[in-house]
């Protein structure tokens, strides 16, 4: 397990382009330290595309900077500006311009053809790619109806993409057989505005109509289709809902598909072992591919859980989490071929753990995808792509606006003082990040 | 007795989870043989039964929940007086011992908590959610006022001088009313009937007419705690047994939550005087809600924000918003999708997990929302309603959205209390307050604003007791939102909150001369 740590490490391009350095905006590494800061950013960046003019805006700023006690020297300078009106039209068109750049690391286009560019560029780099589409929240019928319209059009420009791409051997065939170039990941939040907590039926009733259109499309297209999971509120019913559809005699020779498991929610190994089981049971001519992560709405589960009274859904300790993640890891790998396994993580421990798990059970690397997100896990996509490894990224398409949740909960991660990138980039010796959670 | 632990909410049920939604469903199961419940006439040892009052659900009015006797005037005199006879006692009761008796009240309630949830979702069509949360919110105020009245018992410190000793307590005031609503049906009479009692009161309770059963089980659980029978009696009935219970001479304190009209009619009988003494009222009366959306505000918050805080319960709470000012360059975004949030609400019964509006409490709230329904058709324009599939046994309206009504509209400036909001255009957040100003209401509000500047303006103009920013406007939590209106929307106390208490009790002062001969002894 080291030895592929350290190779994949020895691959890394330079750490002068370490994720985290790299971003340009030296904000990022003021708020890095300073959580009052933080809080400042992090709210004005969110409010950018609500903003109707460049006065607008930096009256936010100047709104947001007035509760930081302790202003470092650009600061001050943008506070100053922000006094007159000439000041604030050009304090505005620079934090808007900032705003914009930070929001194109992470986010491949406004629309999938505007991202065609990128996505061609990464296969012709041996990186295969899951385009998200990002959207406002739906809570009208009309909006499940557009971002399923939208998802629609995605499959069919993804197959004018990447038809005309060439062969790339390792990211279209693993021991189960063919896989899909064309990946859509989808929100099942998005095709519904009746999920509900309490019943779960309810907003599976309501999405089914339109996740099963999908599914038929992907499987026409013969593309693949990925069920995004997200908070806990919507678990049971996302579960449910993608393992009943697939269930569908309509769907047994196709699309591939897949489904997410949260190595962070403290009953991820039951859901594991129900996926699994129902896996083992439900023949398919392309295996469940079970997308494994540690979960991206941390924070959320945490303050609802709080502000409830509730134990939390999800694991408090980063190193439980991480634990977690390799137990279910294995158990994936075990289940093999009933399903295909993709391990979504940043973290180098992680995904050198499943290689090497993946081999000691016999297993050839192909057979184990590994995932990353765009502007977060470039280097290491680069350094899985140069080993031959297949890796998958995940590219989010979509406008300011509807990118700002996305492009906040990245930012988050981006300067959380936990997590591995963070780590890495401060420079903590490799054997260490390495170690057993 | 030991110290109470400090205080923290009780959790409302994870219903995200299939195991407690079926401790629910099981508590149902164990309510349903044991209806209708015959609640009593219920003054010190006595217990008067009879069938006078009916209690049906609102959602299935031929389902009888309760059969209530009424209490009589003579009845009230007689709880009034038992409750002077109690107030001897408890008042003299230490006040760790009367805490530790309301701590032993909230425990009936938490391992009852399903069924009394159930009650409440047969009596009142609280949808389960509601329902719990109805019930953990009278656990809390119990848990709450009786550590504040621990704590009030220590008094305030006063300046001392050589040869004086100042000390400053709080009294009990002596009997006090209690006369609660339906909307709440647990936790607003226990709530108001805890505070009368942590401070050493006795208290006559009056449920809501449409909410006996409720009301019955408020005081099953603080006699079976330890209250004695005459420090807590129960006289349900209708306006008349409440009315006859304010004027009576004997009360000294009257805590009241429910209608405007209904409250400034007790606020003016008690200016009466009582039998030595001058009355008091804490009263939280109506509301007229409204939640301004500046230009900058997230909709994707906002829309959903906006729509529970109307719809949720049938709009039947009083912290309920009713409109809705939107900055005219996201205006008409927003409507679209407030109209359109509201097409998809699940209407229907309040025993179903899942749905959003459940029927109005009787037959006279559905005809009163139906008429501001028609009045708003004809002044303005219903942008949305969800109608179709509406139950047809039952007290359901149709959920509503009204738009381009005029300024002097009814619609606009009174309470409505059901599913019916008012979307308006203004120039910008200053129109919105000029708007809120202009109402004799100022209850809740909400703000959806990313400016902080805008924030810190709002909050300086606005007059509501309880600002809600960039969240619902219902929801208030004990300890944490302390709740209550002014203007004509009460009396300016604050339930839950650290001061309510002194509302139910007098301040007195001793000062001893503690110099003899000269000397400070």
């Amino acid at each position: 397990m080291l030895a592929i740590g350290r190779d994949l490490a020895a691959a890394l391009p330079g750490s002068s382009r370490n994720p985290i350095k790299a971003i340009d905006d030296k904000a990022m590494d003021l708020a890095s330290q300073d959580a009052e800061l933080r809080a400042a950013l992090f709210r004005f960046v969110d409010v950018v595309p609500a903003c109707r003019s460049l006065d607008d805006l930096a009256s936010h700023l100047s709104g947001f900077l007035d509760e930081v006690g302790d202003r470092p020297p650009p600061l001050q300078v943008a506070m100053r500006m922000s006094e007159s009106k000439a000041g604030r039209t050009a304090l505005g068109a620079a934090a808007a311009a900032g705003v914009k750049h930070m929001a194109h690391r992470f986010i491949v286009g406004e629309t999938p053809r505007e991202a065609t560019g990128v996505l061609e560029d990464l296969w012709r780099r041996g990186v295969a790619t899951s385009v998200d589409l990002l959207g406002e929240a739906t809570v009208t019928r009309a909006e499940a109806d557009r971002y399923a319209a939208r998802c629609r059009e995605a499959l069919d420009g993804l197959v004018d993409v990447y038809r005309r791409l060439p062969e790339r051997p390792n990211l279209e065939h693993d021991s189960s057989g063919r896989i899909p170039r064309e990946n859509l990941s989808v929100k099942v939040s998005a095709l519904t505005p009746l999920l509900r907590p309490d019943a779960p039926e309810l907003g599976k009733r309501d999405a089914a109509g339109r996740l099963r259109d999908l599914l038929g499309r992907a499987r026409d297209l013969d593309a693949h289709l990925h069920i995004d999971m997200e908070s806990f509120d919507s678990r049971e019913a996302v579960t449910e809902l993608v393992l009943e559809l697939l269930s569908e005699p309509e769907f047994q020779d196709g699309p591939s598909a897949g489904i997410v498991l949260q190595a962070y929610l403290r009953d991820s190994p039951e859901l594991c072992d129900r996926i699994i089981a129902w896996a083992h049971a439900t023949p398919r001519a392309y295996p469940l591919l079970v997308r494994l992560v540690k979960g991206a709405y941390w924070d959320h589960e945490i303050v609802e859980a709080r502000q409830h009274g509730w134990q939390s859904p999800v694991f408090e300790v980063k190193a439980d989490s991480d634990r977690n993640f390799e137990a279910l890891t294995r158990r994936l790998l075990e289940a093999r071929p009933s399903v295909r396994v993709a391990v979504a993580s940043h973290n180098l421990r992680s995904i050198a753990h499943a290689l090497a798990a993946n081999r000691a059970m016999g297993g050839e690397d192909g057979d184990v995808e590994i995932q990353v997100l765009r502007g977060l896990g470039d280097d290491l996509q680069q350094a899985l792509a140069t080993r031959g490894l297949r890796v998958r990224t995940y590219c989010p398409v979509g406008d300011l606006v509807a990118g700002m949740a996305y492009l906040v909960r990245r930012l988050l991660e981006n300067t959380s003082n936990e997590s591995f990138l963070h780590e890495q980039a401060a420079g903590r010796p490799l054997d260490e990040l390495l170690a057993a959670p | 007795m030991t110290d109470l632990p400090t205080f923290v909410n009780e959790p409302i049920g994870e219903l995200r989870r299939a195991t407690v939604r079926d401790e629910l469903l099981a508590g149902m199961q164990k309510l349903e043989p044991t209806l209708p419940l015959s609640v009593p006439v219920w003054i010190g040892d006595g217990k008067r039964e009879r069938e006078q009052l009916t209690s049906t659900d609102p959602g299935d009015p031929d389902r009888v929940v309760a059969l209530s006797a009424v209490a009589t005037t003579d009845e009230v005199d007689d709880a009034v007086e038992a409750a002077q006879r109690g107030f001897t006692r408890w008042s003299q009761t230490p006040v760790t011992r009367r805490a530790e008796i309301l701590v032993n009240a909230a425990a009936w309630l938490r391992s009852r908590r399903a069924e009394l949830a159930a009650l409440e979702v047969r009596e009142c069509a609280k949808p389960w959610s509601e329902a719990d949360g109805d019930v953990c919110e009278a656990i809390d105020f119990l848990e709450f006022y009786a550590r504040g009245a621990v704590a009030l018992a220590r008094g305030k410190p006063l300046f001392q001088v050589p040869g004086e000793r100042n000390e400053m307590h709080y009294a009990p005031r002596g009997v006090c009313a209690v006369i609660s609503p339906w909307n709440f049906p647990i936790a607003i009479p226990m709530g108001m009937t805890a505070a009368g009692l942590a401070a050493g009161n006795s208290v006559v309770l009056k449920p809501a007419e449409q909410s006996p059963g409720c009301g019955y089980m408020v005081v099953k659980a603080l006699r079976e705690a330890g209250v004695p029978p005459d420090a807590i009696s129960l006289i349900p009935g209708e306006g008349e047994a409440g009315a006859a219970l304010v004027e009576h001479p004997g009360v000294h304190t009257i805590a009241f939550t429910g209608s405007g009209p209904v409250g400034l009619s007790i606020i003016r009988a008690a200016a009466e005087p009582g039998a030595h003494h001058l009355k008091r009222v804490v009263a939280e009366m109506g509301g007229k809600n409204c939640i301004i959306v500046d230009s900058d505000a997230d909709l994707d918050d906002a829309v959903p924000a906006i729509v529970s805080s109307a719809f949720v319960y049938a709009g039947q709470k009083c912290s309920a918003a009713s409109r809705v000012l939107a900055h005219e360059a996201i205006a008409d975004a927003l409507l679209e999708r407030v109209a359109g949030a509201v097409e998809v609400l699940v209407v229907g019964q309040a025993d179903t997990f899942g749905i959003d509006v459940p029927p109005v409490i009787e037959r006279d709230a559905q005809e009163r929302v139906e008429r501001y329904r028609a009045l708003a058709g004809r002044q303005g324009r219903i942008a949305a309603e969800r109608a179709e599939g509406l139950p047809d046994h039952g007290w359901f309206v149709p959920p509503t959205v009204a738009t381009d009504l005029p300024r002097d509209s009814p619609v606009l400036n009174e309470e409505i209390f059901g599913p019916l909001l008012a979307v308006e255009r203004v120039r910008d957040v200053d129109a919105a307050l000029d708007r809120i100003e202009e109402l004799s209401f100022a209850l809740t509000g909400g703000l959806f604003c990313r400016n902080p500047h805008t924030v810190e303006r709002v909050v300086r103009r606005n007059p509501v007791g309880n600002l809600y920013v960039n969240r619902p406007i219902t929801g208030a939590m004990v300890g944490r939102q302390p709740f209550g209106g002014n203007r004509l929307s009460g009396t300016g106390t604050k339930a839950g909150g650290p001061d309510y208490l002194l509302h139910f009790v007098e301040p007195r002062v001793v000062t001893e001369n503690t110099v003899r001969h000269g000397l400070v002894i």
